[in-house]
Order: C-alpha cells, then sequence, then structure tokens
C-alpha cells in the first residue's frame, strides 16, 4: 500500500475517460433520452389534446343529439297532430261524400220510380185498353181515351 | 509447513508488479514514489479502453425511438444516475452526471476483476514472467485516491467560483466567526483574529477528510475483501494428491468452494454498493459545493 507515481497515472487515465465518455457515450444517448422523453410528452399532450377534442366533441354530440330528439318529438308531434287532422278531414270528407252518394242514389231511386210507375202506368193502360176493348168489342182510340186512362191509372197509383 | 507457505502465497499476492524508475539506485535508496504500479496501470487501461471501445460502438447504434440490447441496459444505468444526481443536486452541472456515471461504471467494472478465482491472474502472469500480479486495481490506494482527488478539486473550485466570499470566511473564521465578526469588544475580535490559524487547520482537516474517507472507504472494502478471498483460497491449497484425496482434504475443499461462491456472491454486491456510494457521495460533496450561501 504505497502511493507512487501510479496516482498520477491513475488521474490521467481517469480524466481521460470522463471526457471521453461524456463525450462519446454520455452525451449522445442523454439527448437520445431527452429527444424520446420530449417526443413522448409530445405524444402525450397530443393524446391528451385528444381527450378533451373527443370529450368536447362527445359533449356536442351529445347536444346535438338532445336537439336532434327534441326536434324529431316535435316532428313527430306534428305528424301526428296533422295525421289526426287529416284522419278527421278524411271522415267528414268521407261522410260528405257518402251523404251526397246516399242522395244521388235517393235521387236516381226516385226518378227509377218514376219512370218505373211512368212505364207501369204506360203497360197498364195499355193493359187495360186491350182489356176493355175485348170487353167492349171495339177498337179504342188510344189517343183519344189516352187522358181518360191515364187519369185512371193515376187514381189507382194514388189509391195504391 | 504448510500454512506457513499459505501465508506467504497471500502475501505474495498482496505484492504489486512495480516497476521503478530509478533502477540504478540501490533498493534501499530508491524514492517510493518513483514507481509505477504496472498491474494496475495494466486492468485499468484494459477497462478503460473496453468502457471506451464499448462507448463508440454504442455511438453509433444509438437510436431516439424504443431502445433495444445494449443501449436499453446502457440507458437503464445512465437513467438510474440522471435520477440520483437530480435528486441530490440543487441546480444544473453539465459535468456532475457524466462524472458520477463514469466512476459508477469504472469502479464497477475494476470490482468485477474480483470474481476471478483469487490466484488465476496472478499465476498466469507468473507464467509469463511477471514477478507479480494484483488483478483488482481498486484494491490500490493510488485508484481510489486519484479519484478522490479529482473529486475533492472539483469540490473546491466550485467552492471559489461560486461562493469565494463565502467560502474564504468559512476556511478561515468558522466555528469562531462570531468572536470576531459579532463582538465589539477588541480583546474578543483580537482572540478571533489569534484563532485564524486554529480555524484554518480545522477546516483544512474537514475538508482533507472528504477524499481521505472516499478512496480509504473503497479501498479498505475491496483490500478486505480480496484478503478473505486469499484466506478461502488457502482452504482449497493442499501439499500433495495424497492430502486432496483424504477425508479432511475433501471437506476442506467442499467448503472452501462453498464459502467461496457465498462471498464471491457477497463480494459482487459490495463491489456495486461502493461503486454507488462514491457515486453518491461524490455528487452530494459537488451538491454541497453548490448551495447557495445562506444568510
Amino acid at each position: 500500500m504505497s502511493i507512487d507515481l501510479t496516482l498520477v497515472g491513475q488521474f490521467v487515465v481517469f480524466i481521460t475517460m470522463l471526457l471521453l465518455m461524456k463525450k462519446m457515450l454520455y452525451v449522445p444517448l442523454n439527448d437520445a433520452m431527452e429527444a424520446r422523453t420530449k417526443k413522448i410528452e409530445a405524444g402525450l399532450a397530443a393524446a391528451d389534446a385528444g381527450m378533451e377534442a373527443k370529450a368536447k366533441a362527445d359533449a356536442d354530440a351529445a347536444l346535438q343529439l338532445d336537439a336532434a330528439k327534441s326536434k324529431a318529438q316535435e316532428i313527430v308531434s306534428a305528424a301526428e297532430r296533422r295525421a289526426a287532422e287529416v284522419k278527421e278531414e278524411a271522415v267528414v270528407k268521407a261522410r260528405l261524400e257518402a251523404a251526397s252518394i246516399v242522395d244521388a242514389g235517393k235521387e236516381e231511386l226516385a226518378s227509377e220510380v218514376g219512370r218505373a210507375k211512368q212505364g207501369l202506368r204506360e203497360e197498364v193502360a195499355g193493359i187495360a185498353l186491350q182489356a176493355a176493348e175485348k170487353i167492349v168489342g171495339v177498337e179504342l182510340d188510344a189517343k183519344r181515351h189516352a187522358s181518360l186512362i191515364d187519369a185512371t191509372i193515376a187514381k189507382g197509383f194514388d189509391v195504391a | 509447513m504448510a500454512a506457513e507457505e499459505h501465508s506467504t502465497g497471500i502475501a505474495g499476492h498482496l505484492q504489486y508488479w512495480t516497476y521503478s524508475f530509478q533502477q540504478d539506485l540501490p533498493v534501499d535508496e530508491r524514492n517510493p514514489f518513483m514507481q509505477i504500479h504496472i498491474d494496475t496501470m495494466l486492468v485499468t487501461g484494459f477497462v478503460a479502453c473496453l468502457i471506451l471501445f464499448f462507448s463508440a460502438w454504442l455511438k453509433g447504434r444509438i437510436v431516439e425511438g424504443a431502445p433495444i440490447g445494449a443501449q436499453n441496459a446502457v440507458e437503464s444505468v445512465v437513467g438510474f444516475v440522471n435520477d440520483t444526481v437530480r435528486d441530490n443536486f440543487p441546480v444544473h452541472n453539465p459535468l456532475v452526471a457524466p462524472l458520477a456515471l463514469t466512476i459508477f461504471v469504472f469502479i464497477f467494472l475494476c470490482n468485477f476483476f474480483d470474481i476471478l478465482p483469487a490466484y488465476l491472474l496472478g499465476h498466469i502472469a507468473e507464467g509469463l514472467g511477471a514477478p507479480a500480479f494484483r488483478p483488482v486495481p481498486t484494491n490500490d490506494l493510488n485508484l481510489p485516491v486519484a479519484m478522490a482527488l479529482v473529486v475533492f478539486s472539483l469540490v473546491l473550485y466550485y467552492e471559489f467560483k461560486l461562493k469565494p466570499i463565502h467560502f474564504m470566511k468559512d476556511l478561515l473564521l468558522q466555528p469562531f466567526a462570531s468572536l470576531l465578526l459579532d463582538s465589539k469588544n477588541p480583546v474578543v475580535k483580537l482572540l478571533g483574529v489569534a484563532l485564524i490559524p486554529l480555524n484554518l487547520t480545522l477546516k483544512l482537516i474537514e475538508e482533507l477528510a472528504k477524499p481521505l474517507s472516499l478512496s480509504f472507504r473503497l479501498f479498505g472494502n475491496m483490500f478486505a475483501g480480496e484478503v478473505i478471498f486469499l484466506l478461502i483460497a488457502s482452504l482449497l491449497l493442499v501439499d500433495n494428491m495424497h492430502d486432496l484425496m483424504s477425508v479432511s482434504g475433501v471437506i476442506s475443499e467442499i467448503i472452501g468452494f462453498v464459502v467461496g461462491l457465498a462471498w464471491s456472491f457477497f463480494h459482487m454486491f459490495i463491489g456495486l454498493l461502493q461503486a454507488f456510494i462514491f457515486m453518491i457521495l461524490t455528487v452530494v460533496y459537488l451538491s454541497i459545493a453548490h448551495q447557495p450561501v445562506e444568510h
């Protein structure tokens, strides 16, 4: 155990190694580590910003969804109201149409009844004439006795 | 007889391979400082070259992305050193972390040579014609002292550079500064002046204790570890084949092997611990030198 010139040699070795290790190992490695750390921090910051943006977008989407739901509800309500109105209108219109159809039917029926009565009257008149001719044995003048026959038939129909 | 040979072997193993620069003088008249330990220089040179070649090799392969392999391992060490410095250092100094890294790696690798079988390198060196060979350079006081002096010089440099007035005041007046500065009594002030040499002596002892404790702690631990290795290894030494094959010889071989293995693991831990202690104390001493002056 002695202190000698080895001390100087070790001093030189250590100082040389310190300087070279700093230049060749520590600085490049530390730079790489710092660059990576910055990159990771930037990535994390971007991720945080992304998360914030996503949260904001989610909130906006939720708001828009709520607004859309409200609007859709309004539309549905309006549509339901409109449908009820249309339905009511259709019912009214149908009722009116049904009434008009019934009226038209009634009118047609009345006219048909009238026409049937007229036809029947004429037929009855013809039959009556033929019957009377056979009974009387002379040919009756239809034009001359038509008014008489009609009055009789009408009287009979009225009685009927 | 055998014990005597063993003790001679241990003493012989504790000799350095020395070269004197005063070869022309008789051995008794040579200045003990004018010699160099060739084994220490060779091993530290080998370790330094190993580290520097590895650094040069790694430098060309450093990537900023996810590190793999050797870069990953070295980054773990650098990260550990950076964290240690960051936790203990009040300001940024670009020299401290590389210094701490160099100290940690260099001491650890030098201590690592102790895991080699105790007499192996000595016998190989003897076979090559060297008179002696000690493989662990931290067992040579010159290496711990050289590193401690570097640290001590840096501490003094930063003390003078960052707070010269405070340091000089601390050097000359502490711990009796109040006698000279606070007292209004001229006699007490004179006493304070008279005590300056004592203050200076106390402060110098305090300052010199730092590198001394730093170097002797490392040297003492590693030296004691080596001596214990040699003592354990001496359990394996027998005089002849008959002794080796005897019951006591076999028992002694087994005990020597088991104890030696256990001590190897423990000593590796000690080597790592000593490297860490030297590094952390360096950071702490430099941190104290960088501490701002309190008023």
